[in-house]
């Protein structure tokens, strides 16, 4: 069949004009080309200025599109709120949107929509933030009126029934997808219940129905202030224009700020393996994690941790992506990341299984992860990965969002403000020693926590038998049931 | 979509726009990356300039020159998609895309991908491959000193994908597909609607009929033959167009084009289309009610059959559908959302399919617990009074809605939606490149008239499909005795 199909295609290409007199096209072991010289890619500095109320400005200026990003960054998000206000923190800022300095929700809506420009509010567990993009010759008016939402919400108690029914509506849709069950429960069972990052950020249906606007109102005045907040900028503007627009927006807001100390996440470590399991009926796939709770942004290992993460399953040929998905057929992707945060993190692979193969890729995960924490990586396969990182970050970046993206990290981890100018440089540094080393200290393939949310009635005897570690059932809610 | 990147994360959710459309229609369809009108005063204009040139094998190709990133974006898009398939063979477009990355006859199973990202290439968003109802592509992008790669690895494939394939790589990738569709349809809640609306709003065996993941027992049935057979009849770069965009020279690219594409054959001329004409309405109302074990609360689908994108009507079905529940200023969020409070969101969109007839889609997500009914009534009280919606003011921001993301999506180079992509839908579907540069100008030109006359014709009920989805009560709980 081969030589057949060779024979018809070169004489099919000998009747083509013009079409003898070019190279042939490469031939059977044909090397793939090599690269030429790279033209280098240089992230310009980030400028900083303070307003004259102490807010913190951090700009980029970059000019080839006519576009501008705004983000206020607010140390407020669900790290600061109380343990019996899970969801106080994502409420307040979603509900800033709607309504402030005397307009309706309404009526801000429209006159974004005017301006043609985007708009909106949130929190996660990290900040609180209030975002506005828009072409230049609408920003500062844009800027102007979303910063409102920031310094003069209304938080009337018609628009906090209207988003805490909102959330709550948003949880529970997020709880009818298996990935959305699932990493509730892993977190949950991975995190010290006194850590926001046991719980989700946007509350959960019992918790939000607890949330009273005077919560929410007391919650603005005690934690949004300039002293509390960053506003980043970047695109199509100069530090001149920056500092107009900026003054004009949120110049003369002037709150006192609370006095917070750094905030310190525990995990919860386990002495073995277990497996969780959350039934969903009639489920055709079944989200599965399996990691640990590991070290935060302080750790001095925190490039090895993410080459690691990158080695196991940070890409389309990593490890776990290239074993259950492409060798196995088992699913669509298999990821696997080090998702460090404020004080603590995260180590797990995840994926979504077709559930008769449940048993088979979590039994794979579990040897995938422990090859990973006991076997040096190949230092061919490590530079490869490393190499994705450093050399896609240009793309990574070349979005306004995408480097707002960075420049959110910089500012909610406390990062130095050139730490993605020198990124790349350090992180082609990592070497196989120093994911063993870190490995060795931070990966507990013998700790894991292995969730599987799906069919039990088709996968919950394959995994018990697979004698992965004890075996629980729990219920949606994150009860043991079993 | 060959790959897409979805990590769990407790924050991964947003009240106010619930995407409660995972997977389908933005992943599959990406035809629709809509551009913009102009309103605002002194708004920038934004040109994009491009050369053509052709190869004699009939490959056409684009270059665009953009040296504000070191990186360069290759993007082959190939004029076959899901309404090329025959009947039986639902979802094999989008299957065959999967075999583009099992390798060829200079590139290893699993080497194509490899290489990329090695390369300095993110699987996901600049490594892809997407089918619609209307093309199929194919993007990588780079650091700008591996163009060369792509091109290789672009060329090896069209030229000799065949040589290695196997039964294996088939079977494997169907089971990969086969996830792709559980993982976006069968286990997601309200994960049918898209099929649905799309059996109601077309004729029956219309080649937009059916969705582009296809069904479970056509994606059974696909041989190595109708690989084969799909390979040899469509994938030819007389079928195709090229686009090169970003930082590049261009005297060394164009050498570099002829040097691995000038030597594949042209291949045999490519089927007609099968007719994509249909009535202008349905002609009758259909609705479904939906019991969803796994929905969590009622959601109400409303969609029309409305002209298709490459009709004089194309822009401002695309204004209209932004104008009526585009954003949470628009009339529709307003009456359901905020005054009546039936629904905690209001979404809508159109497929943006080039002939025949496109899809034009409302709807509107209940709390749980709410009523169903309630909301589709109240959903289709506002669309039956669309009419009144349209005035000047509306208009204004549905263009510069449209203004905002075209430049806000020419910040890509390649991936979705991004520069390379908008040059070369042009080339496809208009033979036109310039296209990008004047889509503006086209929303410029939809009139009041001409939108009260869309509404007054297609907006109504015998041209409509309702979907009523309801939570249904949960099969049994099982598990290990």
């Amino acid at each position: 069949m081969k030589r057949r199909l060779l024979a018809l295609f070169i004489v099919v290409s000998a009747l083509i004009p013009g079409g003898g007199d070019v190279n042939a096209q490469p031939a059977a072991g044909t090397k793939p080309p090599a690269a030429g010289a790279l033209r280098p890619y240089v992230l310009p500095a980030v400028q900083t200025f303070t307003l004259e109320n102490g807010m913190r400005v951090l700009l980029v200026e970059r000019h080839s599109l006519p576009i501008v990003t705004a983000r206020f960054v607010v140390d407020a998000g669900a790290v600061r709120e109380p343990a019996d206000k899970n969801g106080l923190a994502y409420l307040t800022a979603d509900l800033l949107s709607e309504g402030a300095a005397g307009l309706t929700s309404a009526q801000m809506a429209e006159k974004m929509a005017d301006l043609g420009a985007q708009f909106g509010t949130s929190a996660n567990n990290g900040s609180a933030f209030v975002t506005v993009t828009a072409l230049p010759n609408v920003f500062t008016e844009a800027l102007t009126i979303g910063a409102t939402a920031l310094t003069n919400p209304t938080l009337s108690p018609v628009e906090f029934d209207r988003m805490r029914t909102s959330a709550i509506a948003a949880y529970q849709q997020g709880q009818s997808t298996v990935n959305g069950i699932a990493s509730k429960i892993f977190y949950k069972a991975i995190y010290d219940p006194g850590t926001a990052y046991s719980r989700l950020s946007g509350g959960t249906t019992a918790s939000l129905t607890k949330l009273t606007r005077d919560d929410v109102v007391n919650w603005h005045k005690a934690m949004y202030s300039p002293k509390n907040t960053t506003l980043v900028l970047i695109g199509d503007l100069t530090v001149e224009s920056a500092r107009v627009a900026a003054e004009k927006a949120v110049g003369k807001w002037n709150t006192p700020g609370p006095s917070l100390t750094p905030f310190v996440g525990k995990g919860l470590a386990s002495s073995e393996n277990r497996v969780i399991l959350v039934d969903r009926p009639g489920s055709v796939q079944s989200a599965i994690l399996v990691g640990h709770s590991t070290a935060g942004y302080e750790t001095p290992e925190l490039l090895p941790m993410t080459a690691a993460g990158r080695v196991l399953g940070g890409g389309f040929s990593s490890r776990i992506n290239m074993l259950l998905r492409e060798k196995k057929g088992w699913t669509y992707g298999a990821f696997a990341q080090f998702n460090p945060l404020k004080g603590v993190g995260s180590f797990f692979i995840n994926s979504s299984i077709r559930s008769n193969a449940t048993d088979s890729a979590l039994a794979e995960s579990v040897r995938e992860f422990r090859r990973l924490a006991t076997e040096p990586v190949p230092s061919v396969e490590l530079a490869d990965q490393l190499t994705n990182v450093v050399a896609s970050f240009p793309s990574s970046v070349q979005t306004i969002q995408g480097l707002m993206g960075r420049l959110n990290d910089v500012v909610v981890y406390g990062l130095p403000l050139d730490y993605y100018n020198t990124y790349r440089e350090r992180l082609a540094a990592v070497k196989p020693e120093d994911i063993s080393r870190a490995g060795a200290a931070l990966l507990k393939p013998n700790g894991l926590t292995i969730v599987a949310v799906g069919d039990l009635k088709t996968i919950e005897a394959p995994v018990r038998a697979l004698n992965l570690g004890t075996v629980e059932v729990w219920d949606n809610d994150g009860n043991k049931i079993r | 979509m060959l790959f897409s990147l979805s990590l769990p994360s407790p924050a991964g959710r947003n009240s106010k726009s619930m995407r409660t459309l995972t997977g389908m229609a933005l992943m599959l369809s990406a035809a629709s990356a809509a551009p913009v009108a102009l309103h605002a005063q002194g708004a920038p204009k934004v040109r994009i300039s491009f050369t053509q040139d052709s190869l004699p094998n009939g490959l056409h190709i684009i270059y665009s020159i953009d040296r504000s990133t070191p990186v360069v974006a290759t993007m082959m898009m190939y004029n076959v998609a899901s309404k090329s398939e025959q009947p039986g063979r639902t979802g094999f477009a989008h299957l065959f895309e999967h075999m583009m990355f099992k390798g060829s006859r200079n590139v290893a199973d699993g080497a194509h991908n490899g290489l990329l990202e090695k390369a300095g290439a993110r699987a996901g968003a600049d490594i892809n491959g997407t089918t619609s109802w209307d093309r199929t592509n194919y993007f990588e992008q780079v650091p700008s000193n591996q163009l060369e790669l792509t091109l290789f690895l672009e060329a090896d494939r069209m030229g000799t994908l065949l040589e290695t394939l196997t039964q294996a790589k088939l079977d494997n990738q169907r089971e990969v597909v086969k996830n792709e569709r559980r993982q976006s349809v069968d286990n997601q809640p309200y994960g049918s609607w898209l099929e649905k609306a799309l059996l109601g709003v077309y004729p029956k065996d219309h080649p937009y009929q059916h969705s582009v993941i296809g069904s479970m027992d056509d994606l059974s049935a696909a041989s190595l033959d109708d690989v084969k057979n799909f390979f040899r009849t469509y994938y030819a770069p007389g079928n195709a167009v090229l686009v090169i965009a970003g930082d590049f020279d261009l005297d060394n690219t164009k050498q570099l084009v002829r040097k691995y594409f000038g030597n594949i054959p042209r291949g045999p001329k490519v089927p007609a289309q099968r007719s994509l004409v249909a009535p202008a309405t349905i002609g009758r109302e259909i609705r479904e009610a939906v019991q969803d074990p796994l929905a969590a609360a009622p959601q109400v689908f409303v969609a029309y059959r409305v002209p298709a994108a490459r009709s004089k009507d194309g822009a401002a079905v695309t204004l209209l559908t932004s104008m009526l529940a585009g954003s949470s200023a628009s009339p529709l969020y307003k009456a359901l959302v905020r005054d009546k409070q039936i629904a905690v969101a209001v979404q809508s969109f159109n497929l943006g399919l080039i002939d025949g007839a496109d899809m034009m889609l409302f709807i509107a997500t209940g709390k749980p617990g709410s009523d169903a009914a309630a909301i589709e009534s109240a959903l289709i009280a506002e669309l039956d009074k669309a009419s009144s919606f349209i005035d000047q003011k509306t208009l204004d921001r549905a263009r510069v809605a449209q203004r905002f993301q075209f430049v806000n999506g020419l910040q890509t180079t390649g991936g979705f939606g991004g520069l390379a992509d908008q040059l070369a839908e042009g080339y496809t579907y208009y033979k036109n490149p310039n296209h990008v540069n004047t889509i503006l100008d086209d929303y410029d030109k939809v009139s009041l008239p001409q939108l009260r006359a869309l509404v007054s014709s297609r907006l109504v009920p015998t041209n409509r499909v309702r979907l009523v989805y309801t939570p249904a009560p949960k099969p049994a709980a099982g598990g290990a005795k």
